[in-house]
């Protein structure tokens, strides 16, 4: 029964890992420039789930379960935006800025914040069915 | 019936392959549950009506030989239920597909379905050990001879 609790864990790290991504994008909004100061806007970032769960010690284990197997770098052109006074700007004024859509990150934001919760659901009924069968003990 | 029998007396070989069964099937949903976003993931569950048939199939071979107050229970593997190498007890294969409207990722879950299916998979395990540990009480009561 403690195979349940796995899976529904695994679940669990797999979202939070997405949420961390998501809040990346949020945050790189208007990144521009990498850690060195070199002109580099934020590409957008997105977890890539795959079913089973590697760090898991049995076989059935890691036939169950998911896990984030890469995160992939969006592939969506870079924004145009006029901003004539940044030190990136060509000659008319306009600096390519990363192309995050907000609303798009927040909706997923709110798919991985429920599915988490349903991952937790899963794993509080689990425990309810050990101390179950724990109480034929007493 | 003899004292070795008394773990396999009345309904309790049923009651154990039902909460093993419940047990293997909880894995199942939280399977499908924790993949809820994996694009290209179709959940796959198993038939209970299935393992209801089996159960009934070997309580009633059960019946036939013992009278039904003792005798461990002697259930056939099918395609969804067999038996694990180790210990030979029950491994769930899930094969039946978890009904669901496929979405845009590919992804066939249907998470109210799968909350509902585990609240009665729940519930299930919880009358077979409330009966189990009623059965044990009894037996207990016997012994000591309380009354």
């Amino acid at each position: 029964m403690y195979g349940s609790l796995d899976i529904s864990t695994s679940g669990m790290v797999a979202q939070r890992t997405r949420m961390t991504v998501i809040a990346s994008n949020l945050a790189n909004v208007n990144s521009l420039a990498n850690d060195k100061g070199e002109y580099d806007p934020y590409l957008r970032k997105a977890a890539m789930f795959f079913p089973g769960d590697p760090t898991s010690g049995s076989d059935s284990g890691r036939a169950m379960g998911v896990h984030v197997a890469t995160i992939e770098v969006g592939e969506e052109p870079l924004r145009r935006a006029y901003r004539p006074g940044s030190p990136f700007a060509d000659k008319e004024g306009y600096v390519m800025v990363p192309n995050i859509n907000p609303t798009t990150e927040w909706v997923n934001a709110m798919e991985a914040s429920r599915a988490y919760e349903a991952n937790v659901a899963a794993a509080e009924t689990t425990k309810s069915m050990v101390s179950q069968a724990l109480r034929l003990l007493a | 019936m003899q004292i070795g029998d008394l773990n396999s007396a009345g309904a309790m070989p049923a009651l154990e392959m039902t909460m093993r069964y419940a047990a293997q099937r909880q894995r199942l949903l939280a399977h499908n549950i924790a993949n809820v976003n994996t694009p290209n993931f179709i959940a796959r569950d198993v038939d209970p009506k299935k393992f209801q048939s089996v159960l009934s199939d070997a309580i009633d071979s059960r019946r036939a030989k013992t009278g039904g107050g003792y005798g461990d229970l002697n259930w056939k593997e099918t395609s969804q239920i067999g038996r694990a190498s180790g210990d030979g007890s029950l491994r769930l294969k899930a094969t039946s597909p978890h009904g669901g409207v496929l979405g845009h990722d590919r992804n066939a879950v249907d998470l109210e379905r799968l909350m509902q299916d585990m609240v009665e998979n729940a519930t299930v395990f919880r009358a077979a050990s409330d009966l189990m540990r009623r059965q044990k009480s009894t037996l207990l009561a016997a012994i000591t001879q309380r009354v």
